[in-house]
């Protein structure tokens, strides 16, 4: 029974292919960025020396850094997935079908879609591969060889996604499952508390303390202890405070708009500053890791400038400042498809509301701006918020940068505005998907 | 000066292989409350999307007669119809279509930013019409907050905050039971005709089309009669 049903939701319905393709794409997006990391990542570990471990050691960092936004874009995927069949599931559980014949259907649906997604990833994988062999590590490209990932690891992430689209479902669903007129009213509207902020401010205030106790520590494990906290600890404090930062300025602009754009922008953040949160979050770590991390290479390049450095050391530290443009990259571009799929199922979502907008004659320019604005503002506040935040925890240190390798924080400036232009690009992308939604219905 | 709002004439308009107006003619006098009925499929929608300029009929005139003179309003392009829609025509449908992210009071004011006006007069105004539609003190209240009744009447005060000349309503009472019905379209009839103002409304249901100053019957794309209603 459940296996009928669920072809008979897989028909495409009134929003076209649409609902099937968008996951299916969403999914093979993922599986090509996971692989694509992976297979990078995989390539430190063919090299033995002396050396190879702390390669190993600071590629396990970027992956941790990586996983952050490619999580939130699976989850995105799986989200866009299960959000495709939300009403007509609430309607079933309507209708009288069991807590189990909801879950079942969801977890299937998702699995196949996302399997379907995960194998076409694959194939982009392979498209990407000659451009990653390129990559230049240790002075030479990191070579085909040394990209190719195994066929176990490639099924293992296939595998992976479809575990991921399955889990996804059935806790996206537990809503439906729990009250069905929750989702089909969707009347929530969650509030953050001061509590967070309150928190935030004191583990800065320790990071902060840590990072001045630094300079007069001694052993290097010390050092190492405590830059390792400060840089937990700060990120912890990022995700638990941003949220509560995003609403706390979606709440003024909302409050001060004087432009329909602008307000309807601040509401749809405040709609869900989770959400909204959960859309950036992997760039406020790579922002934040960025500069923290910048700030930390450019000096140990100019004290070991003066005390003369070995070249393994100069090609260690060279490698580090490319690993961390390479993890800023990697990060935006996961946000900017993250950014794609959720307005792509948004307008999707929305697309009787944007009709009927189109009807009353507000500008479709309008639509298009209140949109970007709900994701460039959250963005732009997130990516600048933590590397200042990092530049404060590592206030003396920036300083010093700043004066005397000016260069190097303005690489990552560079980098991080470049970053948003992409994620801005993925909105470009979805405003045919509104054009046709305003218009077509 | 015509005095008629609205005139169409020869309407033509087809999907694919599906006729949906054939040769359709009509005229609608300012201040009248006019009904289009009709069963499912018959073209009444379609015709309501050509006379406010959401749709373009394939052949055939719409003319608006509004305060700048008369407009071919099938002459304009996208956004002139849009800027026609936006300032001159108000507009009020089945689900209330509002904004969910906004409250009350903002969906009503977006009509009037949309036109230019500061947030500050947007709002005093919105909660005027508001506050005459009974929804006095909930003002704050998210979509989501408010009853079908409530969400309607608040769609017919964002229709109406602009001084639409004209109100288009597509099965307003559509989703509702039918004391809040009737109440609604009490609430929409004072709003537009109460004022001087003309309402054009799709509706399949006999008892609020007989509420309305004239009612015309579409079948199969043409109007096949006409007769007056309670509010004549």
């Amino acid at each position: 029974m459940i296996a009928r049903v669920a072809w008979l939701l897989a028909r495409p319905g009134a929003s076209g292919t649409a609902t099937l393709v968008l996951p299916v794409t969403a999914f093979a997006i993922v599986t090509t960025l996971l692989l694509t990391v992976l297979g990078g990542a995989q390539s430190f570990w063919t090299w033995t020396d002396d050396i190879a471990f702390s390669y190993q050691l600071l590629a396990v960092v970027a992956l941790v850094l990586l996983v952050v936004p490619l999580a939130s874009l699976g989850g995105a995927a799986a989200r866009l997935s299960a959000r495709r069949r939300d009403d007509r599931l609430a309607t079933l559980r309507l209708l009288g079908a069991t807590p189990v014949t909801v879950s079942a259907l969801a977890v299937l649906e998702s699995t196949v879609l996302a399997l379907a997604g995960a194998v076409a990833g694959v194939a982009g994988y392979f498209a990407v591969v000659p451009a990653l062999a390129l990559v230049p590590f240790r002075g030479a490209p990191l070579g085909i060889e040394g990209v190719v990932l195994g066929a176990p690891v490639i099924a293992g992430a296939v595998l992976g996604i479809a575990v991921l689209a399955a889990v996804s479902a059935v806790l996206g669903l537990r809503q439906v499952v729990i009250s069905p007129l929750g989702v089909r009213t969707r009347q929530d509207a969650p509030k953050l508390s001061w509590v967070r902020a309150g928190i935030a401010a004191a583990v800065l205030v320790v990071s902060f303390g840590l990072m001045s106790v630094l300079q007069v520590a001694g052993s290097a494990m010390v050092i190492i202890a405590f830059l390792a906290a400060a840089f937990g600890g700060t990120l912890a404090v990022l995700n638990l405070v941003g949220p509560w930062a995003i609403r706390l300025v979606a709440r003024r602009q909302a409050r001060r708009a004087t432009r329909p754009a602008k307000l309807l922008a601040a509401r749809t953040v405040l709609e869900s500053p989770k959400a909204a949160w959960r859309q950036v979050s992997g760039v406020a770590m790579t922002s934040f890791m960025a500069v923290f991390a910048g700030v930390g290479v450019a000096l140990i390049d100019l004290t070991a400038g003066d005390a003369g450095m070995d070249a393994a050391s100069a090609q260690l530290f060279a490698d580090i400042r490319t690993g961390i443009l390479i993890t800023v990259i990697g990060s935006f571009l996961m946000v900017a498809c993250s950014v794609g799929v959720n307005q792509a199922a948004g307008i999707l979502d929305r697309r009787d509301l944007y009709r009927s907008l189109d009807m009353l004659g507000m500008p479709e320019r309008t639509m298009d701006a209140a949109r970007r604005r709900a994701v460039m503002s959250p963005l732009r506040l997130t990516a600048i918020g933590s590397a200042v935040v990092a530049a404060v925890v590592m206030l003396p240190l920036t300083g010093v940068t700043l004066l005397v390798q000016p260069l190097a924080l303005i690489v990552i400036a560079a980098v991080l505005a470049a970053g948003i232009g992409v994620v801005a690009l993925g909105l470009v992308v979805t405003k045919p998907l509104l054009r046709r939604a305003a218009t077509e219905g | 000066m015509s005095s008629f709002v609205i005139e169409a004439t020869g309407l033509e308009k087809s999907f694919g292989t599906t006729r949906a107006l054939t040769g359709v003619s009509l005229a609608v006098r300012a201040g009248e409350s006019l009904a289009i009925m009709g069963a499912s499929g018959s073209g009444k929608t379609t015709l309501l999307h050509c006379l406010a300029g959401i749709t373009l009929p394939d052949a055939g005139a719409v003319a608006f007669h509004g305060r700048a003179g008369r407009v071919g309003v099938n002459t304009l392009n996208e956004r002139g119809r849009s800027q026609l829609r936006r300032e001159e025509f108000g507009f009020v449908f089945q689900q209330g279509l509002l904004i969910p992210e906004l409250t009350a009071i903002e969906n009503v004011a977006l009509a009037l930013m949309l036109n230019g006006m500061p947030r500050r007069e947007a709002t005093s105004h919105a909660a005027g019409w508001l506050a005459a539609l009974g929804l006095a003190g909930m003002e704050d209240r998210r979509i989501g907050q408010l009853s079908g009744g409530q969400a309607q009447r608040v769609a017919i005060a964002r229709a109406q905050v602009t001084g639409a000349a004209v109100v288009f309503a597509d099965e307003p009472t559509g989703a509702l039971d039918s004391t809040t019905s009737a109440d609604v379209i009490g609430a929409l009839l004072h709003s537009t005709t109460g004022q001087g103002r003309t309402l054009v409304m799709v509706t399949h249901d006999a008892d609020v089309a007989a509420r309305c100053s004239r009612i015309v019957e579409v079948r199969d794309g043409r109007i096949v009669g006409e007769r007056v209603g309670a509010a004549a």
